[in-house]
């Protein structure tokens, strides 16, 4: 008999599935789609920035011929969504910022609906605007949201410790602010939904670019105050997310009211323009930050002082905070920690979540202070992190348990792989020789939740797998695929209990009617939370394939194994049986049974409660990235030459899709740190295109060294962690740290655009 | 709205259907059409596609000038022989200018008609002294580039016109040029400023010399002062200095989105210090 040896798909180069289809073509987005019958919906914007609006006039629009519906807040439920649920659909009161929705048509063509937007006729009363939050809490400030008065959307405090005896017990006290930027996700594919409705069942199915399709449901279910049993989600192949699609924005129930009001299918796609100007943008902060240190380097305190400006809604941007501070709690020891942050209401546009959920942000300030500790000292930077670096077993103030940590082998790889400490003193010594060009090293590590982050009372995923008579197998996951690989490492991961090549998967994970529930992507949770519950579900199929298999071999289960598409004797991978003749078997007999199972994999981790304490996620990831760049004295260019970056990924599962991940963050965080700036006046967007809106090219990406420490995850899925979120995250503030190693300016305030550089260097305001 | 549109083969043709008023010529379409669809620019009630004028396309050495024909591509300026040989800051302008997409599109004849006071072509063209000639219904008559543009987006080019030749008269020998464009990316970037410096090397310095702006004014510019504080002077710190602060008090850039004015002249100092210490280099 044949013999088939042990082998293994963890850690290969496994190119994503759906690459074929993309390379080709072939995949059709929501763009792409036509239903019989669909009409074209459109949004009118207002120009305003803060107005009340005295009257709107559709009846010239309703007239045009080709238009079958004009919406206005009036024909509509007032129903407010987001987060704070401040944000009605369509805006009948008054509007708070440019984007603002205040009436939608649906029409034969877009040439119609374009032609009936102009035909709607409004009237505003001008009312005082709010573009600065500092000026927010101030006496006499405009009033953005009258349930708010005071102009507070949320607040977050957090302590442990005693900040004044770690204080008081400080040789060092540094204080600075930062001011990190408006910047927008810009994914490929732009905003997009078809809603159809039947009025005579009532089923609803929207075609939906959402990251969350189950709480888009409920969400659905909500504003429309519609029974969710009837609401349907098919998710389209989408055409990035990065975050931006976690929320339920206006366009989506005004696209189904307006299938509602038509009884059409009605699709509604943004144009690049309204993409910049109406999609959620990162959320800009001032940090103050104060931090002390002893002599012998020891970290004694932390305070911190935030300001996020919440536009004129509330969208997952305001909840940053949560994040942030676990990298002012944890990130290093810090004995004594106390943070506030308030987001508050202004009429500039408002913000969402964005791959790294505030990380970045917390990251730039609190790696930059952690650099100038050390010179105050006298103490090498990397030795300084070492010193204060988190370590495995760990437990921080916060409640944060550290099972499995890389912190300080992601440090010392990054830091030998790049020459950094020698490099670090020959750059500081050559900065005041007389070239134009100086080159600066600069280093960054961030902490992120790696096994989900429990923000929800559930982070749980469901799996429901079968295997046909052909050992076919058809993997139904909760967990959406947004580009990120997560259809291949999941099948991937089926593949390796089962004994199966990668073609025996088909993945089906984009029909809220057929996959089972999950939190949605998020968090960099898929790998470990739906890919745990794949394991389980072939783990279950293993268990009861082996069970027959025992009986027809005469061998316990133990001692048989799955390989290469057949039931073999583990000791020596001696064939049995061919598993489609095995799983044939079974069917076609008496007991006749298929093979399916289900698995449902909640993550053992913590819902904080108020003081935000718990242990929030089933693992974390750790990082360090060093930036080496050479800064232009005679123009303020900064140009980003290599990033060595070190990233403790639990375990290496398809080291392609891994190496994609890291280095698309790579250059997204590069692009925030150096080019990527929304610029507004008067909360008016002056640059939404790509030609003024600068994303990084080609040309610019720099070499990159790319390393993974394994640290084996006790709970992960065989040992990895997530790091969707965690390439971006640093590089900002190891950027920051290169060209201060350059040219001895310290930059505290974002984006290092060159005109922004230049002035820095020339000291300038 | 488009009425009519017509696809001319002969410059007669689009001549004629420019004729009637109104007409909006397209050639490439890197401009015409985001503009157009961005809302900046409205089309006319005619649509006068020139790309397939034959007589328009073409480079030709003729006597003492090299005759560009307008509907040369970008691409081709980077890799035509003649220009390579003759005119290299323009091929190196062309190396520089947008994408290779936009360069296999987009036409020399529509970054000069287009008139831009950033069109990445006009710098390198008028430090060669390049000359256009326009053709309408009624003759034809030819124009210093100079002289050619009236405002952003504007030229004296007039409704009935049409843009048929680039000329640049062939640059004497020891002739030098640069050409310096800044943005803030590498690649695929309008210009925040660009530079151009030209003349006859001898005796250390620069004779007949010729220095070209872009992005700086509301047209591309010459820059008579900073030619008159180089003319003729030996390239040393103190009189590039003084053509880098000439340089910087003669451009009128204004503040937008890309930069302030106060940044712009900085680049401009700075760029022109920079050339002028490469050329001396040699």
């Amino acid at each position: 008999m044949a013999v088939i040896a042990k082998d293994s798909l963890i850690g290969r180069r496994i190119p994503k599935m759906d690459a074929p289809e993309k390379t080709a073509g072939k995949t059709r987005y929501v763009q792409d789609m036509k239903l019989p019958g669909q009409l074209v919906g459109m949004i009118l914007r207002t120009d305003r920035v803060h107005a009340r609006i005295k009257r709107i006039d559709t009846s010239r629009a309703q007239a045009l011929p080709g238009v079958h519906a004009v919406l206005t807040a009036a024909d509509i439920p007032q129903k407010p969504i987001g987060v704070n649920k401040d944000n009605p659909p369509l805006k009948g009161d008054k509007v708070r910022c440019i984007r603002d929705e205040i009436a939608a048509v649906a029409a034969e063509s877009e040439e119609i609906a374009k032609a009936a937007l102009k035909l709607i006729e409004v009237e505003y009363e001008d009312l005082p605007g709010l573009f600065d939050p500092t000026q927010a809490m101030q006496p006499g400030a405009p009033v953005i949201q009258e349930a708010k008065p005071n102009n507070i959307a949320m607040v977050f405090d957090y302590a442990h410790g005693d900040v004044g005896a770690g204080e008081a017990e400080s040789d060092v006290v540094v204080e600075d602010e930062f001011y990190l930027h408006y910047v927008t996700h810009c994914c490929m594919g732009v905003s997009g939904v078809i809603a159809d409705f039947e009025p005579t069942s009532g089923n609803l199915t929207i075609y939906s670019n959402t990251q969350v399709p189950f709480l888009h449901k409920r969400e659905f279910s909500e504003v429309l105050g519609m029974d969710p049993g009837r609401i349907r989600i098919i998710q389209p192949p989408i055409g990035g997310g990065f975050g931006s699609k976690l929320d339920i924005y206006p366009f989506e129930p005004i696209a189904v009211y307006l299938a509602k009001a038509t009884r059409r299918p009605v699709k509604l796609v943004f144009s690049r323009e309204e993409e910049f100007i109406a999609s959620p943008t990162r959320q800009p902060a001032i940090v103050k930050l104060r931090s002390g240190c002893k002599k012998d380097g020891t970290l004694t305190f932390r305070t911190v002082d935030i300001l996020l400006d919440n536009g004129g809604y509330t969208s997952w941007g305001a909840t940053i905070p949560f994040v942030m501070m676990q990298t002012f709690s944890s990130l290093y020891r810090v004995p004594h920690c106390l943070y506030h942050t308030k987001a508050v209401y202004t009429n500039n546009p408002y913000a969402g979540s964005f791959r790294g959920y505030g990380n970045l942000q917390a990251t730039f300030a609190v790696e930059q202070q952690i650099d100038k500790m050390a010179e105050a000292i006298g103490m090498d930077n990397l030795a300084f992190r070492l010193k204060n670096a988190q370590a495995p077993g760990e437990v921080t103030g916060q409640g944060m348990v550290f099972k499995s940590c890389g912190f300080k082998e992601c440090l010392t790889t990054a830091a030998e792989r790049s020459g950094y400490v020698q490099k670090f003193s020959a750059n500081a010594a050559n900065r005041s020789k007389p070239s134009a060009r100086k080159r600066g090293i600069g280093m960054a590590s961030m902490l992120h939740v790696g096994g989900g982050a429990k923000i929800y009372p559930s982070d749980g995923c469901g799996t429901i797998l079968k295997l046909d008579d052909f050992a076919h197998v058809t993997l139904i996951t909760g967990a959406s695929e947004i580009g990120q690989g997560s259809e291949t490492v999941l099948s991937q991961l089926v593949c390796e209990e089962l004994g199966l090549p990668m073609s025996a998967v088909t993945v089906v994970n984009n029909d809220t009617e057929i996959t089972p529930w999950d939190v949605g992507v998020h968090a960099s949770r898929t790998t470990f939370i739906a890919g745990n519950s794949a394991i389980g579900a072939a783990r279950k199929a293993k268990e009861k394939i082996l069970a027959l298999a025992s009986k027809v071999a005469n061998l316990t289960p133990e001692q048989l194994d799955m390989r290469g598409g057949c039931i073999v004797r583990a000791e020596d991978g001696e064939v049995v049986m061919p598993l489609p003749k095995l799983l044939r078997s079974l069917h076609f007999s008496d007991k006749a049974e298929l093979v399916m199972t289900t698995n449902y994999y909640e993550p053992p981790s913590v819902h904080q409660g108020k003081d935000f304490k718990g242990d929030v996620s089933a693992t974390y990831a750790w990082a360090t990235q060093v930036c080496e760049v050479e800064v232009d004295t005679d123009t303020g260019i900064v140009k980003l030459l290599k990033v060595t970056a070190a990233h403790d990924v639990g375990r290496v599962l398809n080291r392609l899709g891994l190496e994609g991940q890291i280095e698309g963050g790579i250059v997204m965080g590069q692009g925030y740190a150096l080019s990527e700036d929304m610029v507004f006046k008067q909360g008016k967007l002056l640059n939404p295109a790509f030609r003024d809106y600068k994303l990084m090219t080609a040309p610019e990406v720099p070499e990159m060294d790319i390393s993974f420490i394994e640290s084996m995850d006790g709970e992960g899925p065989q040992g990895a962690k997530g790091v969707g979120e965690a390439p971006a995250i640093c590089m900002a503030a190891a950027i920051a740290n290169a060209i201060y190693n350059a040219t001895g300016v310290r930059m505290t305030n974002l984006p290092f655009t060159p005109e922004n550089v230049y002035r820095a260097l020339k000291g300038a305001s | 709205m488009v009425e009519r549109y017509v696809a001319a083969k002969t410059v007669e043709e689009a001549l004629e259907a420019l004729s009637g008023g109104d007409a909006t010529v397209v050639a490439g379409g890197t401009d015409v059409m985001p503009q157009s669809q961005a809302g900046r620019l409205k089309l006319g009630r005619t649509l006068v596609n020139i790309r397939r004028v034959a007589a328009l396309s073409g480079l030709a050495l003729t006597g003492d000038e090299i005759n560009i024909g307008p509907l040369t591509t970008v691409a081709d300026l980077n890799e035509h022989d003649l220009i390579r040989q003759h005119l290299p800051v323009l091929a190196d302008a062309a190396d520089k200018f947008a994408s290779p997409q936009i360069r296999n599109m987009g036409t020399i004849g529509g970054n000069v008609c287009n008139a831009s006071p950033a069109g990445d072509l006009l710098v390198p063209l008028l430090l060669l002294n390049a000359e256009v000639e326009l053709r309408s219904s009624n003759g034809r008559r030819r124009m210093k580039l100079q002289d050619f543009f009236a405002g952003p987006g504007k030229s004296h080019k007039k409704p009935g016109e049409l843009l048929t030749a680039i000329l640049a008269p062939l640059p004497k020998a020891g002739f030098t040029a640069r050409f310096e464009k800044f943005g803030t990316r590498p690649a695929l970037d309008i210009s925040t400023v660009s530079v151009g410096i030209a003349g006859v090397m001898a005796y250390g310095g620069l004779q007949e010399v010729r220095v070209a702006f872009g992005a700086v004014a509301p047209t591309p510019m010459r820059g008579p002062a900073t030619e008159h504080a180089l003319e003729g002077k030996k390239l040393d710190d103190a009189a590039i200095e003084a053509a880098a602060q000439a340089a910087m008090q003669e451009v009128k850039p204004i503040s937008d989105v890309r930069a302030t004015d106060w940044y712009r002249r900085e680049l401009v100092h700075n760029l022109v210090r920079k050339v002028l210490q490469d050329v001396a280099r040699g």
